[in-house]
């Protein structure tokens, strides 16, 4: 009798555990009756309330301690407080990555629109991805970074808490970081992931998507998939790259991609570098004069290269890969650096 | 609550930035215009380790070929650590072989920069720098010789100075400074304090090549004495994460406090030496 009655309260227990977390969703999804509410929701929500698998990085919903956490340790390299050591003595995360998006169309995330939507919101242009959107992608350390990093990158491909940390050790030459940092960077991660406004849709799309949300129709998990890049695909350019053809020199791209791309580190009382400089002629004739070498020196060897950590000089500096700095890009940085040192 | 949050961050960290983009930089290279200081600081956390040194006479009786123009000889040499605490404050420790009866010399200083150049705004870097010496080697027991050390407290050299610089052009900066030196023991016909002021010019012909001129006056020196006011010519070369500085100059030493009061050697008797620094710095 005791043995019965035991069960039915479990069972009880059970069944209004199943019935609590139905009504939270359908909390979310059925007050959904017009698509301006649909856009303000996340991208992955909508993608798991659509059948889609949970990432590894799932965090159900944002810690706002976390969150400020986690943008301190981006953007100071530790705590604000100093509760706890610097993540790195040479970078913080912002001196490579951005933290909104980046271009116009999320779907292609071409370089020229890198660079036009840049230009119009004064972005700086650098070599790594935006953390914009980092928790919705799939793989990390993509393409060419094994080149770079060798199996180091293996454990990062389908783990971002991997790659946050090879981020950390590798690329910021600084200490691994802790368990409790890790999470609160995740919740600043997902504090920033894509929102469906982000993508841009039609109202038809939207309309659809509201419907396959009521129906859980699956169809529309593609949908939303095909208007944003799950991975960051990564190529290596040439080192000793080739004029494209056809090519017309566009100065302002090239003073854009000098200002907010090199200057954004190099930039003098930036305390990043070792090599600072300006806007200036002494500079752009220095980096003239170098342009024929093969050698860090020279910008088009730098720019895709970059440097590697050295004894006694462990910072170092990250290449920009062809996806975040096209050829036609490089050759208008180098014909701006040469039209303003004459 | 948060978003509002955000937002306030970035246009405060926008703010500084923008700020931080209307400074004038780098008016001297290193922290030192050749051997006095000039008026650019360590960042925070920065470390600089410094060798300077000094050859000996390249001509006259201690130089020429049997000396083989003063590489044979050692006139000074100084090696120290300087530490930026802040920005805008800096402070170092440094060992010296000395120059004449100020041998072993122990010096350390604080400076503190009071006004950075702005594009549009402050017109001038104003830094202030105070510094002591210290000789350490054993007192000598001539009395008429200045390191006849009786207490600790005599064996102390301070140095005190104002410096004024402008970055005028890419190519040209000038600097200015005025200060006061005093010794606590010298010689009978000496005077214990000195007020000095000096200048620096510096012209770059490229991003990595420079040339500097330096030049102390001091204005109230004891005419019983053969001591000269220290002038040096310099080529400072630029590369990633240090500076190389190549100087000719009489005075031997490369303290503030030793070559305002310890330079006796006369140009016109070829008492003129190569010398150079060299230095690295490293982010703690």
């Amino acid at each position: 009798m005791k043995k019965i009655l035991v069960t039915f309260v479990l069972l009880m227990a059970f069944g209004v555990t199943l019935l609590s977390v139905d009504v939270t969703i359908n909390n979310r999804f059925s007050s959904l009756n017009k698509t301006n509410d649909l856009k303000e929701l996340s991208v992955l929500d909508v993608l798991l309330e659509l059948g889609d698998e949970k990432p590894d990085h799932y965090l159900m919903r944002t810690n706002q301690d976390s969150v400020r956490m986690g943008y301190e340790i981006v953007h100071l390299g530790q705590l604000k407080d100093k509760s706890n050591s610097r993540l790195s003595k040479f970078f913080v995360c912002t001196d490579c990555h951005n933290e909104v998006i980046e271009v116009a169309d999320l779907s292609t995330e071409t370089t020229g629109d890198r660079v036009s939507y840049g230009v119009k919101n004064d972005l700086p242009f650098l070599p790594a991805s935006t953390f914009y959107g980092m928790y919705n992608k799939t793989h990390w350390y993509n393409g060419d970074y094994s080149k770079k990093y060798g199996d180091l990158v293996k454990p990062t491909r389908d783990t971002l808490i991997n790659a946050i940390q090879l981020c950390a050790v590798q690329c910021s030459q600084g200490r691994p970081l802790k368990d409790w940092e890790l999470n609160a960077i995740m919740h600043y991660y997902k504090s920033i992931e894509f929102k469906i406004k982000d993508l841009k849709l039609n109202q038809s799309e939207l309309n659809q998507l509201l419907t396959d949300l009521a129906t859980h129709n699956t169809r529309s998990i593609e949908l939303l998939k095909s208007k944003f890049k799950s991975i960051n695909a990564a190529t290596f350019g040439d080192l000793q790259p080739k004029q494209p053809d056809n090519y017309s020199a566009d100065l302002k791209t090239g003073e854009y991609i000098f200002k907010n791309g090199c200057l954004h580190c190099h930039g003098m009382g930036k305390d990043i570098t070792n090599f600072e400089f300006d806007n200036d002629k002494l500079t752009l004739s220095f980096l003239k004069s170098k342009l024929k070498k093969h050698n860090s020196y020279s910008v088009p060897y730098i720019v895709r290269k970059g440097t590697y950590a050295v004894s006694g000089r462990r910072q170092y500096m990250p290449q920009y890969p062809l996806e975040k700095m096209s050829n036609t890009q490089l050759f208008d940085l180098i014909n701006y650096i040469k039209s303003k040192s004459k | 609550m948060f978003k509002k949050n955000i937002v306030l961050l970035v246009s405060v960290l926008v703010t500084g930035f923008s700020f931080s983009q209307d400074k004038i930089w780098d008016t001297f290279d290193g922290t030192r215009a050749l051997s006095n200081h000039s008026t650019e600081m360590l960042f925070k956390k920065n470390l600089e380790f410094r060798v300077s040194h000094k050859f000996g006479d390249i001509a006259g009786d201690n130089g020429g070929l049997q000396n083989f123009y003063g590489f044979d000889n050692l006139a000074d040499v100084r090696i120290a650590f300087e530490y930026g605490i802040t920005d805008n404050i800096n402070i170092g420790l440094g060992r010296s072989k000395g120059v004449n009866e100020r041998t072993g010399v122990v010096d350390m200083f604080g400076k503190i920069r009071l006004m950075q150049q702005e594009k549009k705004g402050k017109p001038l870097n104003i830094t202030y720098v105070s510094s002591l010496a210290f000789s350490y080697k054993d007192a000598s027991t001539d009395s008429t010789s200045s390191n006849y050390y009786q207490t600790m407290t005599e064996r102390l050299i301070f140095t005190n100075q104002l410096i004024v610089s402008r970055k005028f052009t890419d190519r040209l900066s000038l600097q200015l400074n005025a200060g006061y030196h005093h010794r606590n023991l010298v010689t009978y016909n000496d005077v214990n304090g000195l007020i000095f002021t000096g200048g620096v010019i510096r012209y770059r012909f490229t991003k990595t090549l420079g040339l500097i001129t330096e030049y102390n006056h001091v204005w109230n020196r004891s005419k019983d004495t053969e001591q000269k006011n220290p002038l040096a010519f310099g080529f400072e070369l630029l590369t990633g994460g240090h500076n190389f500085t190549i100087v000719v100059s009489n005075h031997k030493g490369v303290n503030e406090n030793i070559f305002l009061s310890n330079t006796t050697s006369n140009w016109l008797k070829g008492q003129w030496r190569i010398g150079f620094t060299i230095n690295r710095r490293f982010k703690l």
